[in-house]
């Protein structure tokens, strides 16, 4: 009976392989991704000093956790999240900080620039929303550049290997999406 | 085991192998075909009625819309590298501009052509709670907005072609008014220090700081249309500037503004071209920081990556045949 049950299964892992089940381009080909080997990737920090981190650097800096979910310009929501990573605030330190009438700019290589003042590099200064995407008044949040998502090592797909994420210790938080910055790799300081 | 549930327990397996591995049919018995669509956030109500319509005459196929800015929605394909069937954005010159380029990915350019399909106006969008609804016409609408206790909302100009486009209409309306200074009330007085609209060669420029804090209450940015027309909805802000296909989509009131300022007309007559509006920053490496007025057109393509290039082809064509019939929520054709 085992001998006749092998056929069987050929037949059926035939079939499936037929019907498109295994071995078939699927139909919308995967995004086209570099492996998520960040060893050559580096962020400079440009302030009054200029500081280059690998990610091991990073994550050897005192680590912050909190709650992160975003909003697209048009209501998509990306979240909710456990962020871990490196306060804005700590990164800076090193290079200088920032000062009261500067600004922090913060880019990537896929050509993406957000800038935040001194106002909310602290923490103010933006606009929340509950899970309904409904304006709530702002709990405090910091700026996180988030190198884990819920525990996992943020992958490139999702903006690794370290991307902005504004983060509450309260859950349901919602801020808007363009300031979380994917693939940061600079940050710079400068006067407003 | 008894063989009997030996070959049961294998079917099982298997069967459940199968399901794991991506064979699952969304109920239609099999394996549909993604069309990815991208359209800018304006065109998102009508590209639902597309998608339900296109999908029924393609059971095989499963349209997925994802909504962006203008911008985003092309960046998708030139910087992200994504693979995109359908491109819809709400400025058509984005599209030359951007997609006419080599994809050093391919040797070729991201696209070749593209098909205008839709014109828009800008409107002033308001509801039955707003402070003055119900004196508030095309003739006296700059009065009504710059009122000390009538609060107007817009969306980022950083992030939304509406946003800019809204300043453009204050600074056409300060041309086309005799003493108008609808920038200054509505919108330049109201940062620390206030934005001024500078003559460069005849050209009313307003240059906007890196980040967009309004300093009072007057004045409300928000990161999107939809978040503009929330705050609406809430009886948070009086009026927004918004396109009129999104107040219509919205079941909003609005106020219909002169050809000369709404940027709907395609008569270069108007003079679009005399107001520009410099970005605070270059947020995006593949586009400048200026932006010069000049019509709302809308239009679609298809990348040169397309994965489905024939049923993309079709859907396009549908999208400009829908357009033609027009509809709630839809930018008027740009014959009519």
């Amino acid at each position: 009976m085992i001998r006749a049950a092998i056929p069987v299964c050929i037949l059926l892992v035939l079939s499936c392989w037929c019907a498109g089940c295994a071995g078939t381009a699927p139909a919308s080909p995967p995004v086209t991704t570099p492996a998520d080997d960040f060893s050559s990737w580096r962020l400079t920090v440009n302030g009054s000093t200029v500081t280059e981190y690998t990610l091991e650097q990073i994550q050897k800096l005192p680590a912050t956790a909190g709650n992160g979910f975003a909003v697209s310009t048009v209501g998509i929501k990306y979240g909710p999240y456990i962020c871990t990573g490196v306060l804005l605030t700590d990164l800076l330190a090193p290079s200088g900080g920032i000062s009261e009438g500067e600004q922090a700019w913060i880019s990537a290589p896929d050509g993406y620039l957000w800038v935040f003042d001194h106002d909310q590099v602290q923490g103010n200064g933006f606009i929340t929303f509950n899970e309904s995407l409904k304006e709530i008044p702002s709990p405090p949040l910091r700026i996180l550049l988030m190198y884990e998502q819920d525990g996992k090592p943020l992958s490139y797909n999702d903006g690794g290997p370290i991307r902005v994420a504004i983060i509450s210790d309260e859950k349901g938080v919602v801020t808007e999406g363009s300031a979380w910055v994917k693939w940061v790799d600079k940050i710079e300081i400068k006067k407003a | 085991m008894p063989p009997i549930k030996f070959l049961v327990a294998a079917v099982v397996i298997i069967g459940m192998l199968c399901w794991g591995t991506g064979c699952t049919t969304g109920g239609t018995g099999h394996e549909q075909t993604v069309l990815k669509v991208l359209p800018a956030g304006s065109l998102l109500q009508p590209f639902e009625e597309v998608e339900k319509a296109f999908e029924a005459e393609h059971p095989d196929v499963d349209v997925q819309v994802e909504g962006h800015g203008s911008i985003q929605v092309i960046r998708q394909v030139t910087d992200l590298h994504r693979p995109v069937d359908v491109v819809a954005v709400a400025d058509a010159s984005l599209i030359p501009d951007l997609m006419f380029r080599t994809d050093p990915a391919t040797g070729t350019n991201f696209t070749d052509s593209y098909t205008p399909f839709a014109r828009n106006a800008m409107v002033i969008a308001y509801t039955n709670k707003s402070r003055y609804a119900n004196e508030i016409t095309s003739e006296n609408w700059g009065a009504v907005l710059s009122r000390p206790d009538v609060r107007v909302g817009i969306s980022n100009p950083m992030l939304d072609a509406a946003g800019y486009r809204s300043i453009m209409v204050t600074l056409l309306a300060d041309r086309y008014y005799a003493n108008s200074t609808l920038f200054t009330d509505l919108i330049g007085r109201h940062f620390t220090p206030p934005l001024v609209a500078e003559d460069v060669d005849g050209v009313a420029t307003v240059r906007l700081p890196e980040v967009l804090h309004p300093s009072d209450e007057k004045l409300v940015i928000r990161d999107g249309s939809i978040f503009v027309l929330s705050h609406l909805e809430a009886g948070g802000i009086d009026y927004a500037f918004e396109y009129r296909s999104v107040a219509e989509g919205h079941d909003l009131r609005w106020i219909d503004l002169p050809p000369a300022i709404d940027l709907s007309s395609q008569n270069p007559a108007e003079g679009y071209g005399k107001v520009k509006v410099v970005l605070g920053f270059q947020r995006f490496s593949a586009i400048g920081q200026d932006r010069i007025g000049q019509p709302i057109v809308y239009a679609v393509t298809i990348p040169n990556t397309a994965p489905n290039r024939d049923l993309a082809s079709e859907f396009a064509d549908l999208v400009v045949k829908e357009s033609e019939s027009g509809g709630k929520g839809w930018p008027a054709t740009l014959g009519g």
